[in-house]
């Protein structure tokens, strides 16, 4: 039993992951390095074409777009998170559910009408800008929409509960009366903050950034539209080379170097962050 | 021992019999592109059961299609550059023109074009074009009669272009005087250095329905699709449309069977039944695109057939130009549509 | 003072998440299509749903597939959480990577990926290609969450028990699961919502058996996204506030 068990959890966790993850991403490294055609999408020989051309500096341009845009949506995700989870965390049983659950609800209709109806929010006639324009605050709409404002908006918007949820049971573990203690020795708020609470959610906060700043890598959907898509991300360079261009091997390339570069950082993260306090989420054995 | 495997063979042809009792047909399209109620009738008239299956832009339909080899599906909705693609590449099935009593009801301005010669693998379903919306309640629309005039200063940070490569460029293209399918390298580059000109206008690249922002208030000029102006004033008739004295942008979508369709008996009547005069009518009158079966023109009411936006003048469409598949020129272009979208 | 502060705060993210909901709701009213101004109330677009058969069908795909997909990921996703914080194996280290590489891929390359692997093992377009694939999705987003939440815990509880004699199953089912409780139910709405909304993985992973609702919904765009999509927004919304409110009064009696 005790042997079944384990060998059922290990077997399933390799098998899905070798036959539904390991075996596509093998596809997708073995076209990286075959030649594009228009006729039939990626042929032999094989060869390293499409991977130089990653060294355009125009990609590198894209990628810290990228990589700004993912960090401040991260940032601000945390910001509005982490007080959000902590007082919603330290509220009695039923009513903790209760708000998690209605956070959540609103991503259930679906993401573009969602999307539509935050463009009548921003837009030149929208919400806010009547009620700038009723108050007097301003004489002219002031143009939201279609702005890197508008993108950020957007994106905290659909990737807030993915740092949240993780908070809230993080901060459901956090024992109250380390705080009452540290409190009772003299402890202020932030001395308590800060050697106390952080730590010890930290697993929770590196859970939900994760869920946050990876997803936010590749997404491109929310940006073109409340963005006017007027600058390209990761996700759109991937999504044209292989829906619209149909160079494969270089779409291939460019999501390998992708999940490769956040490989790195991820693992430079982890190594830093075990160094500084010993605890991670996933920690760096993963890699 | 020989009986055996003949027997089984005679049970399972007698088990696929029964489960081709059901007679049905596979389309794949855009959702709500055919009217609901017309399906029910298709299906009522001939027995036919219609499983639809939706896809959101042509390229997941066609990179679909290729990587199933062309099976799965009986009917698909390709547009123009796509049809003479998946000719090419073996994708499509020739249609019997004998098999299909309505064609003659087809406009001859629309068929045999470049991207399909002879129609011999697509048959037009609906067509419209790409030129230019204007808000009429803020801009005059007598001032802008070309694609050039969007080039003007005065609409820094105003435009609304489509957030589509090939369209584009076709603007660029053409105020140079140039094919829309061109693949001339020197050509694009100059098509390519006129949009850098004009990146400093463009407000939004849209990439869902250039009507939303038009109606919202938040464009007032840019590129729209004929389809969209017509929905657009339904709520607001100031929306209006340009032809661009450059040409505007030209496309249909067409039925289509691909090379693998299970039920090519059925696409074919489908195909039929659809070319008919008052099916063709209903289509337009509940999508607002262009049908280009005259014989269903002829039964619209009298303002739907003189609309100019919806049917536009004969010899604008004979001197428009259709989209066609450029191979592997599209490298090219997009080349060029990364660096004006990373503002080079 | 600071609980006001604590309220309004609360408040602020609420009005932040309902204020766009809000919106689609009153539109499902709205005579208008577009929605961009009120031009009168009417029942029109739920009567219209009422005979949008495909539509309806549609949408009630999407409930099941998001049901069924965010349980099974739950499930999956826990005793792999469990696995990788417990126990040492080969190709631990690989396994956990693979979960990040499937929230890093961009969803084009998963879904072609995907779709390459049903072709090849000739898994038939439909309604299980769509559910391996949105599991396969929501994986790591359950491991992560419920990983995050096993790492915090005493582990002396774990070793009292082994050294009692209990079997894994036993450690698992009594003391493991119920302490990560909150966690693996934050991982199934968070797998549950990923995979309710999911358009281009689903694109290319469906047959034409199985239509879901995001398909349609961005296939609409075409000619133009019918209120009808607003109606489906506000009936659910109704039906989840019917059932928390239910559920909570409920728990209250309880208690």
């Amino acid at each position: 039993m005790v042997i079944n068990f384990r060998r059922f959890v290990i077997v399933l966790t390799v098998v899905w992951l070798g036959l539904f993850v390991l075996v596509p991403h093998v596809l997708v490294l073995l076209t990286s390095v075959m030649s594009p055609d228009p006729q039939h999408l990626a042929v032999w020989p094989l060869t390293l074409n499409s991977w130089g051309r990653l060294l355009e500096p125009l990609y590198a341009e894209v990628f810290w777009h990228s990589l700004w845009l993912s960090t401040l949506t991260t940032a601000i995700c945390l910001l509005l998170g982490y007080p959000f989870a902590y007082i919603v965390a330290k509220l009695p049983g039923v009513w903790r559910g209760l708000l998690l659950f209605l956070m959540i609800v609103p991503f259930w209709t679906n993401s573009l009408i969602r999307t539509y109806a935050i463009k009548l929010i921003l837009g030149n006639k929208g919400l806010v800008n009547s009620l700038l324009l009723a108050s007097g605050l301003v004489d002219e709409p002031v143009q939201l929409l279609y702005t890197p404002f508008a993108v950020i908006f957007g994106l905290v918007y659909v990737l807030l509960p993915f740092m949240v949820l993780p908070l809230v049971s993080s901060f459901g573990k956090l024992d109250g009366t380390l705080l009452e203690a540290a409190h009772d020795l003299g402890a202020g708020f932030w001395q308590r903050f800060r050697l106390i609470i952080v730590p010890l959610t930290m697993p929770g906060i590196i859970a939900g950034s994760l869920m946050v700043f990876l997803p936010a890598m590749g997404m491109f959907y929310v940006a073109d539209l409340l963005g006017g898509a007027k600058n390209l991300l990761l996700g759109n360079i991937i999504k044209n080379q292989f829906l619209v261009v149909r160079d494969w091997p270089f779409g291939a390339a460019f999501s390998v170097a992708l999940i490769g570069i956040m490989a790195v950082l991820l693992w430079l993260y982890f190594l830093a962050n075990r160094r500084i306090n010993r605890a991670g989420g996933l920690d760096d054995e993963s890699f | 021992m020989k009986k055996i495997p003949a027997l089984l063979a005679a049970v399972l042809m007698a088990a696929t019999t029964a489960l081709h009792a059901e007679e049905k047909l596979v389309v794949y399209n855009w959702a709500e592109y055919i009217p609901e109620s017309t399906l029910a009738d298709f299906t009522k008239e001939t027995g036919i059961k219609v499983e639809y299956s939706t896809y959101e832009n042509n390229e997941v339909m066609y990179s679909k299609i290729k990587l199933q080899k062309g099976k799965g599906y009986d009917i698909v909705v390709p547009s123009s550059y796509l049809v003479s693609k998946m000719r090419q590449e073996g994708l499509l099935q020739k249609i019997d023109p004998a098999k299909l009593t309505n064609l003659k009801n087809l406009s001859p301005d629309l068929l045999d074009k470049p991207y399909d010669p002879g129609n011999e693998y697509s048959v037009p379903y609906l067509w419209g074009s790409t030129g230019i919306g204007v808000n009429a309640k803020e801009i005059d629309p007598a001032t802008i009669t070309s694609w050039a005039d969007l080039w003007d200063e005065k609409w820094q940070g105003k435009l609304l272009l489509t957030d589509d490569v090939r369209e584009v460029f076709h603007m660029a293209l053409k105020k140079n005087g140039f094919s829309t399918n061109t693949t001339n390298p020197d050509e694009i580059k100059t098509a390519y250095e006129d949009l850098q000109k004009l990146m400093l206008n463009v407000l939004v690249f849209n990439a869902d329905a250039p009507r939303e922002p038009f109606l919202a208030g938040d464009v007032n000029l840019g590129m729209i699709w004929s389809g969209e102006v017509i929905m657009a004033q339904q709520e607001n008739p100031d929306i209006q449309y340009i032809f661009p004295k450059e040409g505007a942008g030209f496309w249909v979508d067409s039925f289509a069977i691909p090379v693998g369709a299970e039920h090519v008996e059925n696409a074919h009547k489908f195909i039929d039944y659809m070319l008919r005069p008052e099916v063709g009518q209903k289509v337009v009158e509940e999508l607002g695109y262009s049908t280009p079966n005259m014989a269903s023109k002829a039964l619209l009411d009298e303002d739907t057939q003189n609309n100019p936006v919806i049917f536009p003048p004969a010899d604008i469409v004979k001197a428009s130009e259709f989209q066609q598949d450029v191979g592997d020129a599209m490298k090219v272009y997009d080349g060029y549509w990364e660096k004006l979208k990373t503002g080079k | 003072m600071m609980k006001v502060f604590k309220w309004s705060f609360i408040a602020a993210i609420f009005a932040y998440l309902y204020l766009p909901i809000a919106i689609l709701v009153i539109n499902s009213f709205n005579v208008s299509k577009y929605g961009y101004e009120w031009k009168g109330f009417t029942l029109n677009w739920y009567a219209k749903l009422w005979e949008n058969e495909a539509l309806a069908q549609a949408f009630l795909n999407s409930l099941l597939i998001a049901t069924l997909a965010a349980t099974a990921a739950t499930l999956i996703g826990t005793l792999m959480a469990l696995a990788l914080y417990r126990y040492r194996f080969p190709l631990k280290a690989t396994s956990s990577g693979l979960l990040f590489i499937v929230m890093m891929s961009p969803d084009i390359v998963l879904a072609i990926t995907f779709l390459v692997i049903f072709i090849a093992l000739g898994i038939q377009l439909g309604f299980w290609s769509l559910l391996i694939a949105h599991i396969t999705f929501c994986l790591p987003f359950v491991v992560i969450t419920v990983y995050a939440q096993l790492k915090g815990f005493d582990q002396y509880l774990l070793e009292a028990a082994q050294d009692l004699g209990a079997s894994e199953s036993r450690i698992f089912r009594l003391i493991i699961f119920p302490l990560v409780f909150p966690a693996i139910v934050a991982g199934w709405l968070l797998s549950f919502t990923l995979s309710l909304d999911d358009v281009i993985i689903s694109s290319f992973v469906t047959g034409p058996s199985f239509e879901i609702l995001p398909i349609r919904v961005f296939s609409m765009v075409k000619v133009g996204v019918s209120p009808e999509v607003n109606v489906l927004a506000t009936l659910l919304l109704a039906l989840s506030l019917l059932l928390v409110t239910f559920s909570t009064l409920l728990l209250r009696r309880k208690h």
